[in-house]
């Protein structure tokens, strides 16, 4: 509890005071700290709290959100009376009595980021240099950072709810530098959770050092990818982040209900080959882009969007019900109380499915095998989306033969869906960070393998 | 005395028993957002904000915190956790990080004149934008993304050399950008604007220019594969400037990751390549009177004649590398200190868009990036492969809209391979002020 009930009920009438038909508060207090390593010397060191509230009114498809940084009964009150004056001229209503949603969490925190001893973390970070440079002697430099976030949230509305969520982050990325005659490359890896940091323990960060050594090194010889279209076969973990680019965001309500999105219209119809079928699950536990409750305090759920080729559901948030008048999903998310929630994605995965990844690279005479993504991004409006390729290898005849770089796909979401003719058993999710309307957020990303008939892959030209 | 300074003096007092330096950045602002979808009013936000970052300095190590409440007793624990950073970070370095000594600074006057603008008025210019798209041509479908913002923002450093500065600004902001379907074809652009004064907002131009962006892009076909010279349009071009935005910082030659050691004084662009950073440039948006640790603006010439000239530098990197102090500190008051540009200006060359438009018997005009920097670009590296839309040129004419298809190369041959420049420059609120710019041969991946 961060705010007392009573105070948020007066902000609440407050906020009703002019005719809104409905009205949330969404309070926050967060602490962040951002801790790295440059060649095996603490670099930079950074913590710091934001503590503020955002106050939300309905007045039927209208949305007016203010914020304050003063939790006091009289900043909170004089923030929603800001936002009802800025509006409706109405009757004035009152919400209804507060009851609290009990506060039971699905996920485990150990040592909170303050609690936690910096040697330790440190020692983790360290180590990471340490293995970098003992895997190769082309390693000039290795940089790893660790970011930890606690996040308190306490949600009022109108309609009676008050709930409160924890939400853990830690994140540990590298970047290792590498110099080959003469040409310089670098990669980077990243390891975290929706929890505290005691996982370094768990996680092999010599292997995760090594990979990115590996690719960097690598990448020192590889040649640049061809240009043109032909099959790709996309590996699992953060190869899901093309579902994410190319059907995802257009799944989202913000878009859908602006008529924004190419998946207007279609739920019920076909829109993907029969072997696709893709969840949005808010209820993982310790999952990166997991909840307890979302940032509208309604309890988060596990949300099957295509099955089987056909789509199931969209994303909804509060506002996006009202406007599409599809059922919530637990979806609406913000970066912080300075957004207003918008309906976003979680953890968001292509289902397993029955082919073998052998098989795949078989039925390959000519293709790419995108083994590691970088970051990708849509245009919702036509579905048109783009990301970058890692570590990829040119498949021949069935099998994987050389590393190219500097490949990058391109394509249009529903044609791309069409186009994904096998989907591997071996599915893995990864992390990302997701930027869109209501800020950057965590959400995972994944699938299994999967192999895309015929995909625009922008290499060089010869 | 204001309260923030009689907090800060106390840290001050304390630092001083700590054996450590300190200086707070105090940022924040206003900002009223409005938007309407469907003739509707769909949003109208209004945030405020205000946060205090300390950076506390010990020898060549520094710690850094933040925090939203500004009330003593907050502000003396954020000054303990950067101290505590401070005593983590362990640099090695003998030389001590300096702080700006008090100065004069020249006031910037355009920067911040407020005006009482009606709200009816402000709600009008929303529903406008969104309207006025919708109305212009039956192909526009839906105005997924339009706003109007409102912005008032400040910055204060005080330090413990007894320095104290403040500078505010106000601005109107805003987009409009239309959702096209002609067929099986959809397209999605816009434009924006950005006035210092309400009554230089010319919606009208705002909202032909956008939709018509979105309508002369429907029924693009793909590129076929190949080589070509390429016109990247004045609005695109500030993509390939944020490519080497980042290589101009002496703390990133110092750390060995930009592509521009060892090269100043050398030839690294085309001999038609002028740039340089500008931070009193009006047509920008990255206008200040003194960076972020409170040094005064200065210009500095970064290409000429593409022989590089200098390093940005703030006072810590200059003293280190002996080079020449440009006032170029950034950041806020969550983030730690980095060294970036203000406003970046290329020069105008001489040529008229049709000119170089007609320059190669076939030639690309790139007119957008699909996608930001972090979807196809390496900056180690310098490789990028940037999904790209624009048109087809072939002996001057224009033959149609292309899309899906990547522009590949490296920056560092694109900035040599520049051959000419146009006329005239992209419209105000960019920090990034440039022409079109002609580049000879550059690969695409389409058809």
């Amino acid at each position: 509890m961060i705010v007392p009930s009573h105070i948020l009920t007066k902000a609440l009438d407050a906020a009703l005071s002019t005719g809104a038909d409905f009205a949330d508060i969404f309070i926050e207090d967060t602490y962040s700290s951002q801790l790295s390593v440059l060649n095996s010397k603490p670099e930079q060191a950074i913590v710091g709290q934001l503590y503020g509230a955002g106050v939300r009114l309905f007045f039927g498809h209208e949305v007016v959100y203010v914020t304050t940084n003063d939790l006091s009964e009289d900043g909170l009150v004089k923030a929603a009376l800001n936002a009802a004056q800025s509006r409706g001229a109405g009757t004035a209503k009152k919400a209804m009595p507060l009851m609290q949603v009990p506060f039971d969490s699905t996920h485990v925190y150990g040592e909170k980021p303050w609690e936690m001893n910096r040697e330790r973390k440190l020692q983790w970070l360290n180590s990471v240099d340490q293995f970098s440079r003992a895997r190769h002697s082309a390693v000039t430099q290795v940089e790893s950072g660790l970011n930890e976030k606690f996040q308190r949230v306490q949600i009022a509305n109108s309609r009676g709810l008050m709930a409160y969520d924890e939400r853990a982050y830690s994140r540990l990325r590298m970047e290792v530098f590498v110099e080959s005659n003469g040409v310089k490359e670098s990669a980077s890896e990243d390891e975290g959770h929706m929890g505290t940091s005691e996982i370094y323990d768990q996680i092999s960060l010599k292997d995760l050092s090594e990979q990115a050594v590996d690719r960097a090194v690598m990448l020192t010889t590889a040649a640049f990818a061809p240009a043109g279209e032909m099959p790709v076969v996309i590996d699992n973990g953060f190869g899901g982040v093309i579902f994410h680019e190319a059907s995802g965001h257009g799944l989202e309500t913000t878009s859908v209900a602006k008529d924004a999105s190419v998946f207007c219209g279609k739920l019920g119809q076909k829109i993907g080959h029969e072997s696709v079928t893709a969840i949005d699950d808010g209820t993982i536990e310790n999952g990166w882009g997991s909840l307890n409750i979302d940032d509208e305090g309604n309890k988060t759920k596990k949300t099957t969007l295509i099955e089987n080729g056909v789509l199931r559901s969209y994303i909804v948030d509060e506002m996006g019900a009202r406007q599409t008048g599809y059922e919530t999903t637990g979806s609406g998310r913000r970066q912080s109380y300075k957004f207003a929630p918008a309906s976003r994605m979680r953890n968001t995965y292509i289902a397993a499915g029955k082919d073998r990844f052998e098989d795949m690279i078989r039925d390959v005479d000519y293709g790419l095998y995108a083994k590691k993504m970088g970051g990708g991004s849509v245009n919702p409006g036509t579905g048109d989306y783009n990301f970058q390729v890692g570590e990829a290898y040119m498949i021949r005849n069935g099998r994987i033969e050389e590393p190219v770089k500097g490949a990058c796909l391109i394509g249009r979401g529903i044609d791309t869906l069409g186009k994904i003719t096998k989907v591997s058993n071996d599915l893995k999710l990864a992390r990302g960070m997701c930027g869109s309307v209501s800020g950057s957020i965590p959400v995972a990303v994944g699938q299994p393998q999967i192999l895309v008939s015929s995909l625009m892959v922008g290499g060089r030209a010869k | 005395m204001d309260s923030v300074k009689t907090n800060f003096e106390k840290i001050v007092a304390q630092a001083r028993k700590d054996g450590a330096k300190v200086e707070m950045l105090i940022s924040g602002g206003e900002n009223l957002s409005i938007g309407y979808q469907k003739k509707k009013l769909d949003s109208f936000a209004s945030t405020q904000s205000q946060m205090a970052g300390l950076r506390v300095i010990l020898g060549s190590n520094q710690g850094y915190a933040y925090t939203e409440n500004l009330s003593e007793e907050s502000l003396q624990r954020t000054y303990r956790e950067a101290l505590n950073n401070a005593k983590t970070v362990q640099k090695g370095e003998k030389s001590e990080v300096p702080l700006q000594k008090p100065q004069t600074v020249p006031e910037m006057k355009n920067l911040y004149s407020p005006e009482e603008i009606s709200m009816e008025k402000k709600m009008e210019m929303a529903r406008l934008l969104e309207e006025k798209c919708l109305s212009m041509d039956s192909r526009v479908q839906a105005v997924p993304y339009s706003k109007f913002n409102e912005t008032m923002s400040f910055k204060r450093i005080l330090n413990s050399e007894g320095l104290d500065q403040e500078y505010k600004q106000n601005y109107f902001s805003g987009y409009a950008y239309a959702l096209a379907k002609e067929g099986e074809s959809s397209k999605m652009d816009g434009e924006g604007f950005f006035a210092r004064s309400f009554k230089e907002i010319d919606l009208d131009e705002v909202v032909h220019e956008g939709v018509k962006k979105a309508i002369s892009r429907l029924g693009a076909k793909k590129l076929p594969t190949g080589n070509y010279a390429v016109v990247i349009s004045r609005d695109q071009f500030s993509m390939i400037l944020q490519m080497i935005y980042s290589y101009f910082s002496a703390k990133e030659v110092h750390e060995g990751k930009s592509l521009f050691i060892g090269k100043l004084g050398h030839k690294v662009a085309s001999e038609k390549f002028h740039l340089v950073d500008d931070p009193f440039e009006s047509r920008g948006s990255a206008v200040r009177p003194f960076d972020d640790e409170g040094a005064t603006s200065q210009k500095t010439v970064l290409f000429e004649k593409g022989v590089l000239r200098n390093y940005l530098t703030n006072l810590e990197f200059s003293q280190k590398m002996k080079l020449p102090h440009t006032s170029h500190a950034r950041r806020s008051p969550a983030s730690t200190q980095e060294i970036t540009p203000t406003n970046l200006v290329v020069a105008m060359g001489s040529k008229s868009l049709s000119e170089l438009l007609s320059s190669y018997p076939k030639v690309v005009y790139l007119t957008e990036f699909a996608g930001g920097l972090h979807a196809g670009f390496k900056d180690s590296t310098g490789d990028f492969s940037m999904p790209a839309e624009g048109f087809l040129y072939e002996g001057g004419k224009c033959v149609g809209p292309i899309d899906q298809f990547v522009m590949s190369g490296n920056v560092l041959d694109l900035l040599r391979d520049i051959e000419e420049l146009g006329n005239e420059y992209n419209k105000p609120g960019s920090s990034m002020i440039c022409p079109d710019v002609l580049v000879k041969s550059l690969s695409f991946a389409g058809a």
